[in-house]
């Protein structure tokens, strides 16, 4: 006998049918124009920096093994905007014409409309930190990223060391380490953060005059972000920032995943039960008034790293990435602005030669760069970046910097 | 002629410049001239997208039906005494509002910052470089503008964020409401071109002859020509 309850397909098809739907109400001449009105929304980022070949310390490699400051980006994004409080988002991104992808493609929902409650579903934006949402040219302080969102760290969530002797031989070399469990090819290594890759999954948010709270549950890890699952862990995440009197903005955000690939930890002894957690929090600040614009970030990583032959093999290595930046605009047309950055690292026993080094060289970098607006949408900057590196490999690495930024 | 009483030109031109976004005045016992101006079908457009960042506010769809009617400037027009007025440009929802804004020089404009966020105001124009900085809810910045021309402004926090403000020598001059329909009012008896501006395209100049206590129709066609 059928049944009186209709099914849940339908209820689903008349839910979207409602939603979709556009309200009949009349329209005088003076009305505002009603928000069904949106159409598909158009906007790109160009973005051509030029700095010297680094192809022996590799300071700015990013996960793409492009040089992150001899590169041609050019971003395509959109918003088709299916109803008054749904959309599509998405963004196309190539990178010297070596990679093309949908760095974004998500959908945005807005449940009520009086709130600022936004759900947003697909590749999406980051949740930790503040950097990776401001990624865009123009919103840069410089011309770099900071260290902690894409200094390339010797590990690599598909292949394992054996011994802490094989995390130590590549300390300082991120941009292609190797060992000798998992994928034995060369690859780069990963950042504390990826800065310029997102994450696939649910993110929820809600903004106030005082605060901003966001919350996602991704599939990837804050350094391994990605499309498809390579274990089987989701990643929590989220960020709680309050607008202070005076212009100041503090957030604190969190996100605990695993990162190593199932293909890497079925290799170990306890296989996927290993422990293989990348613990993140962070701290950021801005304050911008007036001509000043001051950002500082602070991350703290601990990655869960088996090192197999270990007669300890269980290791938690330790991260902590920290940058202030600043820009002062001192003419609408003209702007310096500076980033004092450092990338710091846990240490490491070694058995071998009973020495305790950093698991990864520390790196410092300041970058300075001056700015000229020649209209609304076209910026050129030049300046300087000085990479030190407290290792006897690559050590020091000073670099003229230049960008052409446009938008549209 | 008969020429207009002092007092009632101060009048007219206060009232042209406290009256922005309805229709000028000039000289009481003037002429009018009103009408309608078409625009293309384009002018509500959704804003820039912002992809990465959470949007604090729910983004309004751009409206760029109004436009802006005036009268080119002549050395009748410009000789008419200018009181130098204050008007508006609130930024709220991550819009400008109003999105277009026409004023004598001589003339202040302020920009409360009304929304949840911070905000900047900032022009790179010929006729008025300038840049508020950021500022928070509940701040205001103000601008004194001099010069004739057109100043787009904008945001640089939010990249969808723009406006304009159309400034003149003259208070001959009149924002449409969004149907396009303007009038011009007190205006001295004269021949003069009588102009359109609007950030959708341009439309043809028209000579009108104006004379005391009596109105002129006119009506444009903006092309889809944007600027």
């Amino acid at each position: 006998m059928a049944s009186g309850r209709p099914g849940f397909g339908l209820v689903v098809l008349a839910s979207v049918l409602v939603l979709l739907s556009r309200p009949a109400a009349a329209q005088t001449d003076d009305a505002p124009p009603h928000p069904a009105e949106r159409r598909v929304a158009i906007g790109g980022d160009v973005a051509l920096l030029l700095a010297p070949p680094d192809d022996r310390t590799y300071f700015n490699y990013t996960t793409y093994d492009i040089d992150g400051l001899r590169m041609a980006q050019v971003q395509l994004y959109g918003e088709w905007h299916l109803h008054e409080r749904l959309s599509l988002v998405g963004e196309l991104r190539t990178q010297n014409a070596v990679t093309l992808e949908a760095s974004a493609l998500y959908a945005r929902w807005r449940p009520f409309a009086r709130s600022s409650l936004v759900i947003q579903a697909g590749r999406i934006p980051p949740v930790v930190g503040a950097f990776a949402r401001r990624a865009y040219s123009r919103d840069n302080a410089v011309l770099g990223m900071p260290l902690a969102y894409q200094y390339l760290t010797l590990l690599r969530p598909d292949a394992l060391p054996a011994s802490t002797s094989d995390v130590l031989k590549m300390r300082g070399r991120g941009w292609q380490p190797a060992y000798p469990i998992g994928n034995l090819a060369l690859a780069p290594g990963v950042p504390l953060v990826a800065g310029s890759r997102w994450d696939t999954g649910v993110e929820g948010s809600w903004t106030s005059r005082w605060l901003d709270l966001s919350a996602a549950v991704t599939q990837g890890a804050p350094a391994v972000p990605v499309i498809r699952e390579s274990n089987r862990d989701l990643m929590w995440s989220g960020r709680a920032a309050g607008h202070l009197p005076g212009g100041i903005t503090v957030g604190v955000s969190g996100a605990r995943a695993g990162w190593l690939a199932d293909s890497v930890l079925d290799l170990t002894t306890d296989g996927r039960q290993t422990p293989h957690a990348q613990t993140l929090v962070g701290v950021d600040t801005e304050f911008g008034v007036g001509r000043w614009l001051v950002r500082a970030e602070w991350l703290r990583s601990r990655f869960d790293l088996p090192i197999v032959d270990d007669a300890d093999p269980f290791h938690r290595l330790t991260a902590h990435g920290g940058f202030i930046e600043g820009r002062y605009r001192f003419h609408p047309r003209m702007q310096v602005g500076v980033r004092v950055d450092r990338l710091a690292f846990g240490r490491l026993f070694d058995r071998l030669t009973g020495t305790s080094p950093t698991w990864d060289a520390d790196v410092t970098r300041v970058e300075a760069t001056f700015g000229v607006r020649l209209s609304r949408t076209l910026e050129v900057r030049a300046g300087w970046q000085e990479n030190r590196r407290q290792s006897d490999r690559a050590a020091r690495r000073g670099l003229p910097i230049a960008g052409l930024l446009y938008w549209f | 002629m008969t020429r207009p009483a002092p007092l009632a030109i101060v009048f007219a031109i206060a009232a042209s410049i406290v009256g922005i976004g309805h229709a000028a005045q000039g000289p009481l016992g003037g002429g009018t001239v009103r009408g309608r101006v078409t625009v293309p079908d384009m002018t509500v457009v959704a804003p820039r997208p912002s992809v990465s960042g959470i949007m604090s506010a729910s983004h309004m769809p751009v409206d760029r039906r109004r436009v802006v009617v005036f009268l080119e400037s002549t050395a009748v027009l410009t000789a008419y005494p200018k009181t130098p007025g204050h008007a508006r440009m609130d930024q709220r929802d991550e819009q400008f509002m109003p999105r277009l804004l026409a004023i004598t020089t001589g003339s202040t404009v302020e920009f409360p910052n009304n929304d949840t966020t911070f905000h900047n105001v900032f022009s790179l124009s010929r006729t008025r470089t300038f840049d508020l900085g950021r500022y928070p809810p509940g701040r205001n910045g103000a601008i004194r503008f001099e010069r004739p021309g057109i100043v787009p402004v904008f945001c640089d926090i939010h990249s969808h964020m723009s406006a304009y403000i159309l400034v003149f020598d003259h208070p001959f001059f009149a924002v449409s409401d969004t149907s396009g329909r303007y009038a011009i009012r007190d205006i001295p008896a004269g021949t003069y071109a009588l102009g359109v501006w609007s950030e959708l395209g341009q439309a043809r100049s028209r000579r009108i002859t104006i004379n005391a206590d009596s109105a002129v129709e006119a009506d444009f066609d903006v092309d889809g020509d944007p600027r």
